[in-house]
């Protein structure tokens, strides 16, 4: 098991109106990604926030890369990267202008075959000598991107990294995230594109009104509250199913069968095994695969079970 | 210590007052010298001596001085304010920069501006009163001391500034009468009581003459007055950390 690059212990953050973190823990392993899901306002950019300075926590510790924050704020944060929410750029420099300027605050000499390697890799290299304020919204977006990994965080936060981008850069970036794990960078990832979530995540937060409700292994999680949810059309009525499929039901004209696959049923392959073994004349099979959206929204209106 | 990341903040600043040489160099310049051809020779003529020196020449220290302070102050008041509306606050307080980077990155790249107009102010006076410097290290430690503690009191306007408003209001209601009341166009030794003691407390008076005793010569300043400013420079240094250090205005 991989050291924890971030240790997050009762963490709150209280303002004067708000707790926009109440008690808040998380261990974040070297390597793995970590998908922090929830609706607007649950606090999931509080808590990046607390993390990487931005933000000032009321109680609670935070261990970044085997740092304590309180000892040292400044020293941990040489290998950490930020992708923030909000779109930011300085008028008066170039796209690779920008990029030395970040490479130099993290205290690295210049390097242009990084900043070189990361224009590419974010199709940005066309753009290198035009100035941030020419670029579109994406551009900048993808120039948020490259100057939180220009200096080559072990440990980068992607808060809402893909919000109004087209499906280009979605499809690069998650690319990208996956090379970036593949090289050993341990990525917390906040999103409201549940699709990213489930395509890229080893694993799940789910907070909401400063709370977190869910950690769980995202294949463990699916497993759990997932469902998949099977339709069989017939060709003729059928008087009776099978008790192989009596978890499913048929619809009132006897010609549909619906089933669903939870935790503690049995599965998809075996109902429909069920229905061919008792040569009900089937027509057309269906079936809607489990959804992290579906998860997420049993777990906010609390049928999830925290873990 | 970040020293990489300080040269490259000190850069940044740098750089960012040169893209617009037009607005931060030229035409503070061009106003500062205007001041000294209006006052030094139209109004100035009927003056005669100050202090055993032409009034042309009493001027250009005061001139130089506020060619320093003013754009010391607003490089670094808006350079900071800017970070913080335009959101690239945040690449710096994600980065390994502590308050003395900050502090020093800024004030430093201020100090850039503010001595560059204030040299070239002077160099444009020369052409009228010829080249004269009385004690250089007198000068030069003067130059220095007033470009420090308005680059940093422009930090900490900077840092506390949160609308333009704001932002505007410290030239206007601070920098402006403090300048123009700090003796930069008259010796304040000459100003009759309770005036003469009240403007003692002013600070610029006590830069005005440190830098006229250092270019010119003349038996003004004190080192109570070095004193007072030292002490100034302290106590801004002291705040501007303190509001970096727990990021005022800046962390939520």
């Amino acid at each position: 098991m991989a050291a924890p690059v971030l240790e997050v212990s009762h963490l709150t953050k209280k303002y004067p109106k708000l707790t926009a973190l109440e008690d808040v823990s998380v261990s974040i392993d070297a390597g793995e990604i970590f998908a922090l899901l929830g609706p607007n306002g649950a606090g999931k950019t509080t808590l990046i926030g607390a993390i990487c300075g931005l933000v000032r926590k009321t109680s609670g510790s935070i261990k970044l890369l085997g740092v304590d924050l309180d000892h040292d704020a400044i020293t941990p944060r040489r290998d950490v990267g930020l992708v923030p929410q909000e779109i930011n750029f300085d008028p008066f420099f170039s796209v690779r202008e920008s990029l030395d300027l970040q490479l130099g605050y993290f205290g690295r000499p210049p390097d242009r075959a990084r900043v070189d390697e990361l224009l590419e890799a974010l199709s940005l290299t066309s753009k290198a000598d035009q100035p941030t304020r020419a670029l579109s919204g994406g551009m900048k977006r993808r120039l948020l991107i490259a100057k939180a990994l220009v200096h080559r965080p072990k440990l980068v936060f992607l808060d809402e990294p893909t919000a109004g981008v087209d499906v280009e850069l979605r499809r690069d970036l998650w690319t990208y995230v996956r090379k970036l794990r593949s090289e050993g960078t341990t990525v917390v990832l906040t999103t409201h594109y549940l699709e990213e979530a489930e395509e890229l995540a080893d694993r799940v937060g789910i907070i909401d009104k400063g709370k977190l409700l869910l950690l769980e292994e995202k294949k463990a999680l699916m497993k759990r509250l997932g469902e998949r949810r099977l339709e069989v059309k017939l060709r003729d009525p059928v008087a009776t199913i099978p008790d192989g499929a009596s978890a499913g039901t048929l619809s009132d004209d006897r010609r549909t069968y619906v089933f669903v696959e939870r935790a503690g049923t049995p599965s998809c392959a075996d109902v429909l095994g069920a229905l061919y073994a008792a040569h009900l004349p089937v027509a057309e099979v269906s079936m809607a695969p489990s959804k992290l959206e579906d998860v997420l929204i049993r777990v906010l209106r609390g049928n999830g079970g925290v873990s | 210590m970040n020293v990489i990341g300080t040269k490259t903040l000190l850069q940044k600043e740098v750089r960012r007052f040169l893209r617009v040489p037009g607005q931060t160099v030229l035409q503070p310049l061009i106003s500062t010298t205007l001041y000294f051809v209006v006052f030094g020779y139209t109004l100035g003529g009927r003056q005669g001596e100050v202090n055993g020196v032409s009034y042309v020449s009493f001027i250009v220290p005061g001139l130089v001085f506020l060619g320093i302070a003013n754009n010391a102050f607003l490089n670094s008041s808006s350079s900071f304010f800017i970070t913080k509306i335009q959101g690239t606050i945040v690449d710096l307080l994600v980065a390994p920069l502590g308050a003395t980077e900050l502090l020093i990155g800024f004030v430093s790249g201020a100090m850039v501006r503010g001595l560059l107009v204030g040299l070239l102010t002077w160099a444009a006076a020369l052409v009228f009163t010829g080249w004269h410097l009385a004690h250089a290290a007198t000068t030069l430690l003067f130059l220095l001391l007033s470009a420090y503690v308005f680059a940093v009191l422009g930090l900490i306007a900077g840092i506390w500034a949160e609308k333009f408003e704001q932002i505007n209001f410290f030239p206007t209601f601070l920098m402006l009468p403090l300048t123009f009341l700090g003796g930069v166009f008259y010796s304040v030794r000459a100003l009759p009581e309770p005036f003469r003691t009240i403007s003692l407390f002013n600070p610029v008076v006590h830069m005005v003459e440190g830098l006229r005793a250092g270019m010119l010569g003349l038996e003004e300043g004190s080192f109570l007055g070095l004193g007072l400013l030292v002490g100034l420079a302290m106590v801004a240094t002291a705040v501007a950390h303190r509001m970096l250090s727990v990021g005022y205005r800046m962390k939520s």
